[in-house]
């Protein structure tokens, strides 16, 4: 990880609300609305799968390629971000 | 008639097939899949129970399918069939603390407990398996050419060996230079070797018949082929015998202590001085390596590991020398002082690296670096670009900011002489500075308090005098 995308920062500086699962660094377009077709509308809803791995990143990022079909970067961005906001936040 | 009537999809391809053939059915082609044949079966050998295989007869092919499929993989089957509890369990046994398992997490962590349980026997490091390819016939061939070649040149080598030492022990004094200096040198193996050794034997007790045995043994072999003139073959396989059974023990010893065979018999032609010459030079690299160790022990130790990465360069550089001997007959004694002195560093690597899987070849594979020496390329002692460790620098660093220490105790003695001093003075009452000077800011200060108070009451009467005029 060099440096951090603006929308990891974006999401990572406040508190995430009612944001869209879109909202989260590495959820584009695309996974985001296969997400939303799964039931994960809302970066809460993927937060509670991350917290139900034990924020475990490794476990969280292949869950998240199995149910998105997510690249292994977008993955480890969205469980990085989720880390993050977790330290900041939880 | 069959024995299980109801179920003919749980039957094996070739149990249909001689079924099949048992009832006078033209067997479908080869390629063709089982239900093909159940069908076939079904059809032909039990169409008095076909109608109860009507409607799910599709569901029975797939769980036999299926059932297929898991007795290929077993443990799919048995993660299948587990509890979430017994998942749980599972995992925590495989050191996973697992989550709350749950519809959505459960798969993963299925998936994960059946990486955990895969057997992970694939992954080796390098030269598994080959051992035997890797046999010892080529070095010793390499040896018995080399002894060839040493009777030959008998006479020559001898001269020049001596010549060869000299310059030998040069270039230990040298090393030893550059040791001091906290540079890392790779002289021609023939330091580095020696310091392990020297270390080895201190370090590794349990085991001192190998390590330190190995001077006294191949000297003793010395003095025998020597003085009581037995047999050359005699000592040889006695030699032989000792390295075998230390062998079977380690193998990357065996392979090292083989090549120090051909040293014992081709030393044969050495003189007794020039022998007790080596041993001398030996003790004295050996001492001198204690002494080096003791000095900058620490260092060493850092460098330990590094030397064994190079062990296996080493013995590359030494099967190069076996080869150029051909032409170049002087390499002889470096060559044999390396072997004398490699040994003992063979198995070093797998007592420092428990870690590490054993490879039967003992050979770890490093990067590869030039060969100096060979080929005719300069020989150099020195690599230049073997870097520093951080620590070494860091000490190396704190070492030359240190004032040294014969003048922290003459300024720890100045000081003390100097409040020694001052201590007499004060305590002496004839001659007290300190004391006198106080005195006369006393008498100052008592001066011109003096001085006021007379002030004071000048001022008084006159201040008196005007209350008593208004």
């Amino acid at each position: 990880m060099s440096t951090t995308s603006q929308k990891h920062r974006d999401f990572v500086a406040e508190p995430m609300g009612d944001k869209a699962v879109t909202d989260l660094s590495g959820i584009g377009y695309a996974l985001g609305t296969k997400l939303q077709d799964q039931g994960f509308d809302k970066a809460y809803a993927v937060l509670g799968q991350f917290l139900l791995l034990r924020k475990n990143t490794e476990l969280f990022a292949e869950w998240l390629k199995d149910a998105s079909g997510a690249n292994s970067k977008q993955a480890a961005d969205c469980a990085q971000c989720l880390s993050e906001w977790c330290n900041n936040f939880l | 008639m069959p024995v299980f009537v109801e179920d003919p999809a749980k039957f094996s391809k070739s149990r249909l097939k001689s079924d099949l053939v048992a009832h006078n059915v033209s067997l479908p082609s080869a390629e063709s899949k089982k239900e093909v044949y159940v069908q076939l079966y079904l059809k032909h050998v039990n169409q008095k129970n076909a109608a109860d295989f009507s409607s799910d007869e599709e569901d029975h092919e797939q769980d036999a399918i299926d059932k297929e499929e898991h007795a290929k993989d077993p443990q799919m089957l048995d993660l299948a069939d587990l509890t979430d509890d017994d998942l749980k369990a599972m995992l925590l046994k495989h050191g996973v603390k697992a989550g709350p398992i749950v519809g959505s997490t459960r798969a993963l962590y299925e998936r994960k407990l059946k990486k955990l349980l895969e057997p992970d026997a694939q992954h080796k490091p390098n030269g598994t398996g080959d051992g035997a390819l890797y046999s010892d016939s080529e070095e010793e061939e390499e040896d018995r050419e080399e002894e060839e070649e040493e009777e030959l040149d008998s006479e020559q080598v001898r001269q020049e060996r001596a010549a060869q030492l000299e310059e030998a022990q040069q270039e230990i004094s040298q090393a030893e230079l550059c040791l001091q200096n906290g540079d890392y040198v790779y002289p021609q193996c023939f330091l580095m070797s020696s310091r392990l050794r020297a270390c080895a034997s201190r370090h590794w007790e349990p085991r001192p018949k190998r390590n330190a045995g190995n001077v006294v043994e191949l000297s003793s072999e010395w003095s025998r082929s020597q003085c009581s003139q037995i047999p050359i073959e005699l000592s040889r396989t006695s030699s032989l015998d000792e390295p075998t059974g230390l062998g079977s023990r380690v193998p990357p010893v065996s392979q090292s202590d083989i090549i120090h065979v051909p040293t014992s018999s081709s030393s044969r032609t050495f003189s007794i001085t020039q022998m007790v010459e080596e041993m001398e030079s030996q003790s004295l690299l050996s001492s001198s390596t204690d002494r080096e160790r003791e000095l900058n022990g620490s260092i060493v130790e850092e460098h330990w590991s590094r030397a064994n990465r190079l062990d296996m360069l080493k013995r590359d550089k030494c099967t190069m020398k076996n080869q150029s001997l051909y032409y170049t007959p002087k390499a002889s004694p470096y060559e044999l002082a390396v072997k004398l002195t490699q040994e003992p560093v063979t198995d070093i690597p797998q007592e420092i690296l428990p870690d590490s899987e054993p490879t039967p070849t003992g050979i770890h594979v490093t990067r590869r670096r030039p060969i100096k020496g060979a080929a005719g390329r300069p020989i150099q002692y020195k690599y230049p670009d073997t870097p520093v460790s951080p620590m070494t620098r860091e000490r190396q660093e704190v070492e030359r900011r240190l004032v040294p220490i014969y003048i922290q105790i003459l300024v720890f003695l100045i000081v003390a002489c100097l409040l020694y001093l001052i201590y007499a003075y004060v305590e002496d009452n004839s001659f007290n500075p300190f004391v006198a000077l106080l005195d006369s800011l006393n008498q100052e200060s008592g001066s011109e308090e003096g001085h006021l108070l007379q002030a004071e009451t000048q001022d008084t009467p006159v201040l008196d005098t005007l209350t008593g005029q208004e």
